[in-house]
């Protein structure tokens, strides 16, 4: 029997389920984020997430080895697979928290049996993806002729659960998400199931059903790891949660502890009592404490600390505070009677706590007279802004004694140097930037700050560097200024007798004398006043190359200020410190490293197993794989860098993520749909590759400067540019792969799964190797190597079929 | 299956470890992980000599006690790697006839070390599971100079103050007011400043001539975190 031309009234709804399906395996991945986001480490979380998701190539695999046994069975199979991915949705967090398969990040340097439950957990991840890209991948399959429309059907329903999943994550917990998404997978394998066979499916669609229901009601509770913030906080007495919100940002959390005071690099000439305060956690990390603030207040916490720096050089009328998180900034400036305080923050759930469920602690701050506050990414901020400013804030960098480089794999473009570029020019002519870094040692953040100033200065051409630049060193943090004009000897003065005040050191002044440098606070060595001197000479780039970790400024190319890590200085680093302390010195970069090598090895695996049965030799193998390869790589590359720059652009990171993503998918969708009725030719590939190269090639060069031409726009506005923007290389991006599963299905049907394999498991790969390119080389390499691929897409040559 | 059996004899023999066996691999400790990066107060060898280090940490760890690094205890904390306690007790300067107060007994082995040397050790916990632990594991090993009290380490113990030094072994953001208002004219204060489990930063506080100044020492992680040269 044919089975692929003897389409059932069920499978007639087969598009329709597929795209269900779809949307329901993007808001399981992203509801899977969020609840494991709470209990481990991120970078773990996105290791397992990146194993798991190569279910989709496995998929492939099994596929490409029991085609035809599977194509006999096609009308039980589908709907079987989509009810048992739906049920595995279910059940597999809960499974996961079980004693044998929990998996804790934070022990996995100390007790070895967390490997084995890393490995349970990779694979009770897995399956959930396995079964639904193995339903999706066997339509694909049969139906390879209308492919248009079926992959249509998935890249739209892949857009939809993005946005559906921002959706729930406002209405629900993240641990009921993954119930509700298996109830979408059940539904779309009961729209196609044969009338005839229905008595057959009741069982398993009834017992999915009620799992899923069961944990929709009582949802798994994931145990959070007792070294996260939120659960070492928890253990002080009678700490208590009292406020509680999930959101897509993540769940947000305050909590009440009478012992709880948050007083970080105060100085020790503080005679009087720490307040008592709370504190507000996200996903179960530390984010700020609840500044406890009157309207009555005259001096603040921080006076006490160095951030008080800019505020003893002179007066302030003005201040813009980036990142204000908790406000603890806000408050200083409000106790200064400060009388314009702008503050922008894009966290909308830490606003809506600030605003209106915490206003008695802190006193209405954030609806006093003097403050104002914006929703919005910081660089979005002061693009579109035009007033000027005594005093530009930014939140402390790095971690009270040093990171582990969690934060290597995040963008942050206040850090960059475009972004000090862009608060010295709404800076008045006396006004300053202020940034406080933790000390770390080995010395990182407080090196590539330094440096990153000194650069900003040269390419704004002030004569002295020195002139401009004022810090000062407490015991555990430095706060740098950068001023406008040079500091006048008045302010010199100021900043001499306040350090002595405080038992701080100058490090940075007009006129410094060596031994002024460490009168109170002794460091580990001295040499890190040497590189300071080094960075503000015209020798810097000697620190730079020869220095151990990455301390040349970031960039909005390369806007990873907190990866510091340089593979070519690891056997150095290995030999002196041992190799057992490498992976606590920047952790992060590292687990990207093992997850991309994790991923290569697994996705070379699946490519090369179906070639047992397939056959190595025989033609089209290599057009196959550089095609369908490509293609994964391609699309992906180029959907990572328009986040990025749109995200910086529209300055609302979960709503430009979940747009650009939405936007994307669904104009490939269209594309996809649309070429249906192209005719398939190498000439029509080709020409389909060769068209999404050349538009990869010219936003290359030209995205940056428009999105910079928009970024004052309205919003909706704003949203229109970025629709017109995305959607054309998005409708082309839509077309080569359709177009190459027909023409494969003409020329060698049975290399079809292979193909959809090797896509899925190069997609998989392309996110992890984008993160890495973009570190190393930045974005517009990342945009270039997108391009090559889609050129290699469109010149790969068959040499016999 | 002789093969079977030779291997669960081997791993039963790993898991029960003598208390003759505990003692050689605390000289053992001693010679490579301390004497070896330059502790060299007797005094303080000694006392890491003398504290069995297995009973402080939980059961399942105990055949990991003596290795070059800390271990979870449980309620996020940890019990600090063997060479950070020496070094952290060598540089207060601990001498007999001197009172010590220990901020966040955690295991209690900070200040099991502690009274090997010093005449009494005060020691504040603030978990409750961790302090009543703390407290029942001094009875049993008997170790009458250390007083346990489950209270919050901010405030300090005023009624045994001053202090000639004091250890905090719980990292922490800040220094404590009442804590440096505790310290002897010319006493020394630790503390390691940072995150609790990862990165810390030891720091010395010294108190002299009425000025606090301090001094930032090494960083303290999992594993050893000095240079070799």
């Amino acid at each position: 029997m044919n089975t692929r031309n003897a389409p059932t009234r069920a499978t007639s709804r087969l598009p329709i389920s597929v795209g269900v399906l779809s949307v329901a395996v993007i808001a399981f991945e992203l509801g899977l984020i969020q609840v494991l986001s709470t209990v481990q480490w991120y970078h773990f979380v996105y290791m397992v997430i990146s194993v798991a998701l190569l279910g989709f190539g496995a998929g492939g695999t099994l596929l490409a080895l029991a085609r035809s046994w599977m194509l006999r069975r096609f009308d039980a199979l589908v709907p079987s697979l989509m009810i048992a991915g739906g049920a595995s949705m279910a059940g597999v967090v809960a499974l996961s928290q079980t004693p044998v398969a929990r998996f804790d990040s934070y022990l996995l340097f100390v007790e070895s049996a967390q490997v084995w439950a890393l490995l349970l957990t990779y694979l009770l991840f897995f399956i959930p993806f396995f079964l639904c890209a193995l339903a999706i991948g066997l339509v694909f399959v049969q139906r390879v002729e209308q492919i248009g429309r079926y992959y249509f059907a998935n890249l739209v329903g892949s857009g939809l659960g993005g946005l559906t999943a921002l959706v729930l994550l406002w209405l629900v917990t993240p641990e009921r998400l993954p119930a509700l998404t298996g109830l979408m997978a059940v539904a779309a394998g009961l729209l196609i199931v044969p009338r005839r066979a229905r008595g057959r499916f009741l069982l398993a669609a009834t017992a999915s059903t009620a799992l899923a229901l069961v944990f929709l009601v009582r949802p798994p509770d994931p145990a959070l790891s007792p070294y996260k913030s939120l659960s070492r906080t928890l253990t002080l007495p009678d700490a208590q949660i009292v406020l509680e919100r999930s959101s897509p940002y993540g769940l947000a959390q305050v909590v009440s502890a009478p012992a709880l005071r948050f007083a970080p690099g105060l100085s020790l000439t503080y005679g009087r009592e720490i307040p008592v305060q709370q504190a507000m956690f996200n996903n179960g990390n530390w984010l700020g404490p609840i500044t406890t603030w009157t309207r009555r207040d005259t001096t603040h916490l921080l006076d006490y600390t160095t951030t008080a720096l800019p505020y003893v050089l002179q007066s302030r009328a003005s201040v813009l505070v980036l990142n204000a998180g908790t406000g603890e900034d806000v408050a200083h400036a409000a106790a200064r009677r400060v009388p314009r305080i702008v503050a922008v923050e894009p966290h909308g759930t830490v606003l809506d706590f600030l605003q209106h469920d915490l206003v008695g602690p802190t006193d209405s701050l954030f609806h006093h007279e003097a403050v104002s506050i914006h929703r919005l990414e910081p660089r979005t901020y002061l693009a579109a802004d035009t007033a000027r400013y005594d005093v530009i804030t930014l939140p402390a960098v790095g971690a009270f004694g040093g990171t582990i480089g969690l934060s290597a794999l995040q963008e942050q473009y206040l850090l960059t140097k475009e972004g000090f570029r862009a608060m010295w020019d709404r800076l008045t002519p006396r006004g300053a930037v202020s940034i406080t870094v933790w000390m770390d040692f080995l010395y990182r953040h407080t090196l590539k700050v330094l440096a990153t100033l000194a650069e900003v200065l040269d390419e704004v051409g002030v004569g002295d560097p020195s002139d401009h630049l004022a810090a000062a060193r407490s015991w555990g943090a430095i706060t740098f200024v950068l001023k406008k004009s040079p500091l006048t000897p008045a302010e010199i003065q100021n900043i001499r007798q306040f350090c002595a005040l405080r038992s701080f050191d100058p490090l940075l002044l007009p006129g410094l004398a060596r031994d002024e440098r460490h009168r109170f606070n002794q460091m580990q060595d001295d040499q890190f006043f040497t590189y300071v001197d080094l960075l503000l000479s015209p020798d810097r780039a000697t620190l730079y190359a020869a220095y151990d970790f990455a301390i040349e400024p970031a960039t909005d190319n390369r806007p990873y200020f907190a990866q510091f890590l340089r593979w070519k200085m690891l056997p150095r680093l290995a030999d002196q410190f041992g190799n057992q302390t490498m992976p606590f010195l920047e952790i992060g970069y590292l687990i990207v490293g093992v997850t991309l090598l994790q991923i290569v090895l697994a996705a070379l695996l699946l490519i090369v197993v179906p070639l047992f049965r397939l056959g190595w030799r025989g033609p089209g193998k290599t057009w196959t794989l550089v095609y369908f390869g490509g293609l994964g790589l391609g699309y992906l590359f180029v959907e990572i860098v328009l986040i990025q720059r749109f995200t910086l652009y529209l300055g609302h990171p979960l709503y430009a993520t979940a747009a650009v993503i939405a936007t994307m998918l669904v104009c490939s969708g269209a594309g996809s749909y649309a070429s249906e009725r192209l005719t398939v030719d190498r000439a029509t590939l080709r020409r389909a590759a060769g068209a999404v190269a050349l538009f990869i090639l010219v936003y290359a060069g030209v995205l940056t400067p428009l999105l910079k031409a928009g970024i004052a726009l309205p919003l909706p506005l704003k949203a229109a540019f970025a629709f017109v923007l995305i959607a054309p290389p998005a409708f082309v991006m839509g077309m080569p792969f359709p177009l190459g599963l027909r023409y494969l299905g003409e020329k060698s049907e049975r290399q079809v799964p292979w193909a959809w394999g090797i896509n899925g498991c190069l997609s998989v790969v392309s996110t992890a190797l984008a993160a890495l390119l973009a570190v190393e080389g930045g974005f517009v390499m990342v945009m270039l190597l997108a391009a090559a691929a889609y050129a290699m897409v469109a010149l790969v040559q068959a040499r016999r079929w | 299956m002789r093969y079977f059996l030779a291997c669960i004899v081997l791993l039963c023999g790993a898991t029960t470890a003598s208390a003759q066996d505990y003692t050689a691999q605390r000289n053992r400790m001693v010679d490579r992980q301390i004497l070896r990066r330059g502790v060299e107060d007797e005094a303080v060898l000694r006392a890491m000599r003398a504290v069995p280090r297995h009973r402080f940490v939980p059961e399942r760890y105990a055949p990991n006690a003596y290795e070059d690094r800390p271990l979870p205890i449980g309620y996020g904390q940890t019990i600090s790697q063997p060479y950070i306690v020496a070094y952290m007790t060598e540089l207060i300067r601990p001498r007999p006839g001197q009172r010590v107060l220990e901020v966040g007994a955690g295991s209690g082995y900070q200040a099991a070390v502690l009274a090997e040397i010093v005449d009494s050790v005060f020691t504040i916990e603030i978990v409750p599971e961790l302090a009543e632990a703390v407290a029942g594991r001094f009875t049993a090993l008997g170790y009458d100079k250390v007083t346990v009290k489950q209270a919050d380490g901010y405030h300090g113990w005023a009624e045994h103050a001053p202090f000639d030094a004091i250890v905090v072994t719980a990292a922490a953001e800040h220094v404590p007011p009442p804590l440096i208002e505790q310290l002897k004219e010319g006493g020394w204060m630790i503390i390691p400043v940072g995150s609790p489990f990862f990165t810390q930063t030891l720091m010395l506080i010294e108190k002299k001539d009425g000025e606090v100044r301090t001094r930032n020492l090494i960083p303290v992680r999992f594993v050893p975190f000095t240079r070799g040269n």
